[in-house]
């Protein structure tokens, strides 16, 4: 379950800022024992997506400190904390800041489903294509239950692609493989699931804007 | 951002359960259509409607293929031609018909409605003028829809219109006698008709209105009795009617927020005015896209059975609540439709014996839209039909809501044979009349039932 995490664009508090993975089984007292270390360096957790997948608990955040360190000292820190038969795996790395896309350009949210027979190959397919016409995917969920796959994903289609193409193509490539795909603005999982207003399709969204 | 249970959830309704937008009708006043030749006024008629409709169908399909949502009827319906033929004669009447027949073709839209007159308290040479015309009408066209409106709740009731309605549905039935009276299917009789109206056949353009507007007639009841399922199954025994109420509110309230999302885009568009949208669970022949399904899932073992009216009511009721918070823009009819003929869990229960005329009439008392699509035998005396206008009609005046009858004598027809409508209008048993020939008396006094008092409401 995906929040809306970069509605605003994030400024750390403080001026060392790093991005820090967090990947462990999943039980009670991780977030405790990560947050307790941040707040033992005096650093701040500016913001954070917490996912539990398969059973596997991952924390991805950023987090910035008055003083700093190298980011291995920092993963090293992060991954004392976990139980010392099965410490946390941690990756951290120097926060560069949000990656502008080109010029802003406009983009509207569509959602891809897909349904089918599951075997290898399926993710890099649509995504290939995906990739191919500059659609970023802003979150993804997968699930395999008795051989058969369901594939949900967000995405941000540039304005300029023409949605009966997009759609054509997507049909034919799960055609061949035979799936079921739909790519459909999002607005319709709006209206029929949240209280707030559908957003008026035009213009359209500059990237990161708030909704 | 939106999770994942939400998306699947919408998946489910759209393709297990089959969410739809069932109609986009455009309404079009063509009151500037009206000129003194005939020729000039059919003219008039066909280039305003392939103006302002000819891309309805291309937007709808655009728009419902964006969302993933099919737009099931595109359809188009007009100020009352009434309008139009004030100082013409029959022949206007079948120009304008014909006109509308071919542009609503050329449009690519099924029906078009506004073939009506309002004759609640008076009828002019006009309205006499369609009246007259409507047998030519409905038998001569395939796509013209037409609409009186009888009664209303501040005029009373016109019993000499619903006298001669009753002559009427008598010549139409003949005139398409080859259709088993098929052409009354195209009629229906009102008391307090809707202005903004966009099912069929009772669309029509009101006073009131706009230039242009789009309303739209949300998606069908099979997502509802779906939804009833679903949680019936998950929870069974635990659930109360007021939990069933919920399931429904929420369930309307998700078809109407599609309903208007598709509307106000196709409206933009298209440069018109978004109208509203009709709440009305509208049923289809195929099977599960059905009031009586839902009436079943309720717990009735049989539809017209002792609890029927209370669970129309109910279910009318959650419609309106859900719908009404989804939108500020309802309006139409709003409510559950029961057309027999067009609901297979409904003609069903009439053709094993279950659901009578009389429990029908008792269960649009609660309900929208009256007594629709109802085949009943073809020597059923004029009288008698206007006498079964005025009952239903009654029920709308004194309640002061809309309620309405598309009946049809089916020519040759006895009670109990099948009739096939086909396509959307199904088909229904001819439901036996009792009482026939028992209120001549009554319908020859003629005038006017006056208007009921607004006090004393007991």
């Amino acid at each position: 379950m995906v929040t809306d995490h970069r509605s605003t664009r994030m400024q750390p508090q403080f001026p060392n800022a790093y991005v820090l993975n967090i990947m462990a089984d999943d039980h009670p007292g991780i977030v405790s024992a990560v947050s307790s270390t941040v707040t033992d360096l005096g650093g701040n957790i500016d913001t954070a997506s917490q996912t539990v997948v398969g059973g596997y608990f991952t924390l991805l955040m950023v987090v910035s400190l008055p003083e700093p360190v190298t980011p291995s000292d920092l993963a090293a820190r992060v991954a004392s904390g976990g139980p010392e038969a099965d410490p946390f795996q941690v990756v951290a790395r120097p926060y560069r800041g949000e990656a502008e896309r080109a010029a802003d350009e406009p983009v509207e949210r569509f959602v891809i489903t897909a349904f089918g027979k599951d075997k290898p190959g399926i993710i890099a397919r649509f995504s290939g294509y995906l990739a191919g016409k500059d659609i970023n995917i802003t979150d993804l969920f997968w699930s395999r239950s008795d051989d058969h796959f369901t594939m949900i994903s967000q995405l941000e289609v540039p304005g300029r692609l023409d949605l009966a193409l997009l759609q054509a193509d997507l049909e034919e490539l799960a055609g061949e493989e035979g799936f079921t795909v739909k790519l459909q603005h999002e607005n319709v999982f709006v209206a029929t699931n949240q209280l707030r207003l559908t957003r008026t399709p035009t213009p359209a969204q500059p990237h990161h804007a708030t909704h | 951002m939106l999770r994942t249970d939400e998306i699947l959830s919408t998946i489910q309704m759209l393709h297990a359960e089959h969410l739809d937008v069932r109609t986009v009708t455009l309404a079009l006043n063509v009151d500037d259509c009206s000129a003194t030749s005939m020729d000039q006024v059919g003219r008039k008629l066909r280039a305003k409607i392939v103006r302002c409709a000819g891309r309805l169908v291309s937007a709808c399909d655009r728009i419902g293929r964006k969302y993933g949502i099919p737009v099931i009827n595109k359809r188009l319906a007009i100020s009352p031609v009434s309008h139009l033929l004030a100082g013409h004669g029959r022949a206007t009447a079948m120009t304008v018909a014909r006109t509308l027949d071919e542009a609503a073709a050329e449009c690519g839209v099924d029906l078009v409605g506004g073939f009506s007159a309002l004759v609640h308290k008076g009828i002019t040479p006009a309205d006499e003028i369609v009246m007259t015309s409507l047998p030519e009408v409905l038998a001569g066209t395939e796509r013209v829809c037409a609409s009186i409106n009888v009664a209303s709740h501040r005029a009373g009731i016109n019993m000499d219109a619903i006298a001669r309605m009753g002559e009427v549905l008598l010549e139409i039935a003949d005139a398409t006698a080859e259709a088993r009276g098929f052409g009354c299917a195209k009629l229906v009789t009102f008391a307090n008709i809707p202005e903004d109206n966009p099912f069929m056949a009772g669309a029509y353009v009101g006073d009131g209105e706009a230039e242009a507007t789009v309303n739209i007639g949300v998606s069908g009841p099979g997502v509802v009795a779906s939804a009833l399922r679903r949680r019936i199954e998950l929870e069974g025994q635990n659930l109360t009617l007021g939990d069933l109420a919920e399931e429904i509110k929420i369930t309307c309230f998700r078809v109407t927020r599609v309903g208007e999302l598709i509307g106000r885009e196709v409206a933009e568009e298209l440069g018109v005015a978004f109208g509203i949208v009709d709440l009305s669970l509208a049923p289809t022949p195929e099977v599960g896209d059905s009031v009586g399904e839902i009436l079943r899932t309720l717990g009735l073992a049989r539809i017209g059975a002792p609890g029927s009216t209370a669970a129309v009511a109910m279910l009318t009721d959650a419609v309106k609540k859900g719908g009404a918070f989804a939108s500020s823009s309802v309006g139409g009819l709003s409510g559950a439709f029961i057309p027999v003929s067009e609901d297979a869990a409904l003609a069903k229960a009439v053709a094993d014996g279950h659901l009578s005329l009389e429990k029908l009439e008792a269960m649009t008392s609660v309900c929208s839209v009256g007594l629709d699509m109802i085949a009943v035998p073809g020597d059923t005396p004029a009288a008698t039909l206007a006498a079964i206008i005025a009952d239903e009609v009654a029920i709308g005046v004194v309640n002061n809501k809309t309620t309405a009858v598309r009946v049809i004598p089916v020519p040759g027809g006895k009670a109990g044979e099948t009739v096939e409508f086909g396509g959307l209008f199904g088909s229904a048993v001819v439901m036996d009349v009792r009482g026939a020939g028992a209120s001549d008396a009554f319908v020859k006094f003629g005038g006017r039932i006056p208007a009921p008092i607004q006090s004393l409401r007991n």
